[in-house]
């Protein structure tokens, strides 16, 4: 491949106390791209994402072996600094989950706890972050609202414009659309069409012409192991495994 | 339609026997209602009682004068009843147990809730329990020969009965309350809101400090005023510490003087004040002053935590009740206004040498907290929690070992099996620990019933509307209620005026009323707990809405039903005020033979020989052991009863 890779894993397991949750997992993200991860429910999606930003460490009984890189760099190299790696690989969740604070305080949140105290600073980061999710417009005269009062599709933008104002290289999306209706779904894909000129993007979502329609290269994973990894025309089009061909096709449990 | 099946026979049942299966079912119900509305008629008659024993002193002294008059001098020979001293008292007691309270709460909820691994929490959450089961009694013998003491040794003051003892007490007092509440809070924030903060590089310290806590505020301000409630309801204890001269302290912050409350003036003169006259009726009025404060804090706080419910179960569309930009100037000036209290505080109650270094390292933290890094900060914020915690540990080991280890020697089996001798110098406590579980199981008897009762029509019976709201807000007002208010409502309503004397059914009544909030509550919460689709299983398949709740909702409930039995018992068994005047004497040689003579119990036991006989340390301390233990034994057993069948309930 040409592009260069910005996280890759090599023989990445994972246990929830006895269930072997990812086996021997090896995959490589490149960098400015949107990669998707598609495939059955439990398969281990949402584990393999939440392994890059090391949120697995928060679940008590969880063990990992096998390498997990952030450019170039183990992340569970003893020293690693996780709150830096955390603030490099943002995360956004399948359910909106907007602090209980004002639509500001919660972009304004992140850049506050890495130290920036400049108010005039601050409102940019705010507005540059809001417009960049696409939401500026609807949120503008209303700042200092509650953000538990947006609806859900806007919920879960002011939450990508969140993750943006800390300005992170990758951006993890889990079933970032799972709770929305269509409209507020074409929304977010358009987004996530213009974050991958400056961001990597990981997607996780069930809905196959979502992953055919948003990203360069789609994992297929099954029972904890990822089965096929390539381009997504490539997947879609001519996949190698018939486990894959099955699944994209529909003749599938 | 109903009556065409009946799925006890399962048969068709003929009209006749339908109709009077409707008129039972009927019947069920207004039987269970009658038992919910008591709690509202008990504080109806509560209320009623206090204003109309205390209305006299309010027609001869003046509402005004009563309520500001600054001179309480009842016995007097021109008596004069001003009871603004006794106001200040219990606000300053009251005020004085928070600062010292709700720093260490705070720090040990978030602990608990946030930093603990599962099996330190394991240990934990049953300490604090242990901690709130201590009756306030054992609590006021600790206060009066270990920490008075110490107070008088360190500052050098002819006695520690002092405003510092009765607020250091009341504050330990207040920690489980504060603590377990604000732990439920916390542990209720979504886990959405930590994981949001996380992902986007946030330290633990900053998610805590500025997403957990911050969305917790509303219900730990409403654990703070929980714990407020407690203290100033709180009679035993301070009575025992705080030295008792009505006066306001001289200056105002100085935490040495001795002090009275309100609570205190009542559990003090109200035995020895002759029935109708002017003093009775003033004691009756300073009841009806302390019930008002308290109702209106109790009140407050179960709005606050029962809006923050509505709140969450109906979430879309909240828009915060106060603008962000206000609210943030509000709490800069609650934030400066208790820095200020605190000071002031600081200053006057420790060695300047000490404030200075405490107020040296507060104003070093703050002026230098930007140039730390979020490592470093989160390394002191951990330790403040951490420290926080191990005192409040600390604390219950003191209070445990010193009562263990002095009061072991005294155990023995004659201890345990005969009369006292000597006013109790000698001798046993046989009389006091059979009065003791006699009035608890009384007590429980009667409340057991009416509780459940209760709660199954709260439950089962109604949606929620005016009707349940005006029950709520009567067993919340019963559970708010002093219990030194129940007391004298006993002495009042059932002592004289149905003219029981004072004896065992008095003290049964009277701590009946007393628990049957918590039966109501935890009742409730474990009917709750039961799913709806049950309910709505056996109602399909015909069964009628007594066979339902008897047969199917019932059972399950009953670990939980049990618990909050068992805890009931604990309470009643701990409590001195509610008996103090209504059952209770000091000394006898004899079991009573009926209902209607009085008993010995073990709390007044204890109470009087701390407070009025001199040299009989061992049997002191043994008494305070053995009902420690018997108190701690209805904890335990609570705690496992409901620890075992929420593990077997999990599977
Ligand atoms: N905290 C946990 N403790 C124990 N097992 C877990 C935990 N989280 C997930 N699992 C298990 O690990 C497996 C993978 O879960 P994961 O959430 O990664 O699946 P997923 O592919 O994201 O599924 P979905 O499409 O439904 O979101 C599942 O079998 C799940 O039951
Ligand atoms: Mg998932």
């Amino acid at each position: 491949m040409s592009e260069s890779t910005i996280i890759s894993t090599q023989n990445l397991n994972l246990w929830y106390n006895e269930k072997h949750a990812l086996q021997s997992v090896s995959m490589r993200i490149p960098q400015n791209k949107v990669t998707a991860l598609i495939g059955p429910s439990g398969c281990g999606k949402s584990t393999l994402l939440r392994c890059f930003n090391r949120l697995n460490d928060l679940i008590d009984h969880v063990k990992i072996t096998g390498e997990i890189t952030f450019d170039n760099e183990n992340i569970h190299a003893p020293g690693t600094d996780v709150v830096y790696l955390r603030k490099k690989v943002g995360m956004v969740f399948q359910k909106p989950n907007p602090f209980p604070k004002s639509i500001y305080e919660n972009i304004a949140y992140g850049p506050r706890v890495h130290g920036v105290r400049d108010k005039g600073e601050l409102d940019r980061i705010v507005e540059q972050s809001l417009r960049h999710a696409a939401i500026w417009d609807e949120v503008k005269d209303r700042l200092n609202d509650s953000a538990l009062g947006l609806s859900g599709g806007q919920q879960q933008r002011l939450c990508i414009a969140r993750t943006l104002a800390v300005e992170p290289e990758v951006i993890l999306m889990d079933e970032p659309c799972s709770a929305l209706d269509p409209i507020a779904t074409a929304k977010i894909e358009n987004l996530i069409e213009m974050l991958k000129e400056e961001y990597t993007v990981i997607i996780v979502t069930h809905n196959m012409q979502q992953a055919a329609r948003v990203s360069d290269y789609t994992g297929f994973m099954y029972l904890g192991k990822l089965i096929e990894c390539g381009r997504t025309s490539d997947i879609f089009e001519h996949p190698k495994e018939e486990l894959t061909e099955n699944y994209i096709t529909g003749r599938f449990g | 339609m109903e009556s065409s099946k009946n799925a006890e026979s399962g048969s068709c049942a003929s009209p006749r026997t339908a109709r009077i299966s409707v008129i039972k079912e009927q019947a069920i119900k207004t039987v269970f209602f009658c038992t919910a509305f008591l709690a509202v008629i008990v504080v109806t008659f509560i209320l009623l009682f206090l204003l109309r024993d205390g209305y006299p002193i309010f027609q001869q002294v003046g509402i005004i004068p009563f309520l500001l008059g600054s001179s309480w001098a009842p016995t007097a020979v021109e008596p004069l009843f001003g009871i603004f001293p006794l106001i200040v008292g219990t606000l300053l007691v009251t005020f004085g147990a928070m600062v010292f309270a709700v720093p260490l709460s705070i720090g040990c909820a978030i602990y608990i809730s946030e930093l603990a691994s599962p099996r330190i929490k394991s240990i934990l959450k049953p300490a604090i329990e242990l901690l709130a089961g201590i009756p306030s009694v054992v609590y006021g013998f600790f206060g009066l020969i270990v920490l008075t003491n110490f107070i008088r040794v360190t500052f050098d003051l002819p006695t520690g009965e002092t405003w510092l003892a009765a607020s250091v007490l009341l504050g330990i007092m207040a920690l489980p309350t504060i603590i377990s509440v604000s732990e439920d809070a916390i542990s209720a924030v979504p886990r959405e809101y930590k994981e949001g903060s996380l992902a986007i590089g946030a330290t633990r310290w900053q998610t805590i400090s500025r997403v957990i806590v911050p969305a917790a505020l509303s219900g730990i301000a409403a654990a703070i005023i929980l714990g407020i409630g407690r203290a100033v309801g709180e009679t035993m204890a301070v009575m025992m510490v705080a030295g008792n001269s009505a006066i306001i302290p001289d200056p105002i912050w100085n935490i040495l003087s001795p002090l009275r409350t309100l609570t205190g003036t009542l559990g003090i003169e109200m035995g020895e004040v002759a029935v109708g006259s002017e003093h009775y009726s003033a004691l009756f009025g300073v009841a009806v002053v302390l019930l008002v404060i308290t109702l209106i804090i109790n009140l407050s706080a179960v709005a606050i935590l029962r809006y923050l419910h509505e709140g969450r179960t109906s979430r879309p569309g909240r828009k915060p009740v106060i603008p962000s930009y206000l609210r943030e100037s509000f709490i800069r000036f609650l934030e400066i206004g208790i820095l200020a209290l605190f000071i002031v505080f600081l200053l006057a109650a420790t060695p300047w040498y000490l404030a200075a270094l405490i107020l040296l390292t507060f104003g070093a933290w703050y002026f230098g907290r930007h140039h730390l890094s979020q490592h470093q900060i989160e390394i002191i914020a951990s330790g403040f929690i951490i420290t926080a915690t191990v005192i409040v540990l600390a604390i219950l080991v003191i209070i445990l070992q010193d009562i263990v280890i002095n009061g072991l020697p005294a155990l023995s089996w004659e201890f345990l099996t005969e009369p006292p001798k000597d006013l109790g110098r000698s001798g046993g406590i046989y009389p006091a620990i059979i009065g003791t579980l006699t009035l608890v199981a009384g007590a429980i008897a009667l409340a057991l019933p009416l509780g459940v009762g209760a709660a199954i029509y709260l439950v089962e019976y109604t949606r929620e509307g005016r009707v349940t709201r005006i029950i709520r807000t009567g067993v919340d007002l019963l559970n708010g209620t002093p219990s030194i208010v129940f007391g004298l409502f006993g002495f009042a309503f059932i002592v004289l005026f149905l003219n029981t004397g004072v004896s065992m059914l008095a003290g049964q009544i009277t701590l009946a009323l007393m628990v049957l909030p918590t039966v109501i509550r935890t009742t409730e919460e474990s009917l709750k707990s039961i799913s709806p689709s049950l309910r709505e299983g056996s109602l399909a398949l015909g069964a009628t809405k007594w066979q339902t709740i008897s047969r199917v909702v019932l059972p399950p409930a009953v670990p939980g039903i049990v618990t909050g039995a068992i805890l009931s018992i604990g309470r009643a068994a701990g409590e001195t005020a509610p008996i103090m005047f209504t059952a209770v004497v000091f000394s006898s040689r004899f079991l009573p033979d009926s209902v209607f003579d009085p008993v010995m119990a073990l709390p007044y036991h204890l109470f009087i020989l701390a407070t009025n006989v001199p040299g009989s340390s061992a049997n002191k301390y043994g008494t305070a052991l053995v009902l420690l233990l018997m108190v701690v034994g209805f904890y335990s057993i609570a705690i496992y009863v409901r620890s075992h069948f929420q593990n077997k309930a999990r599977g």
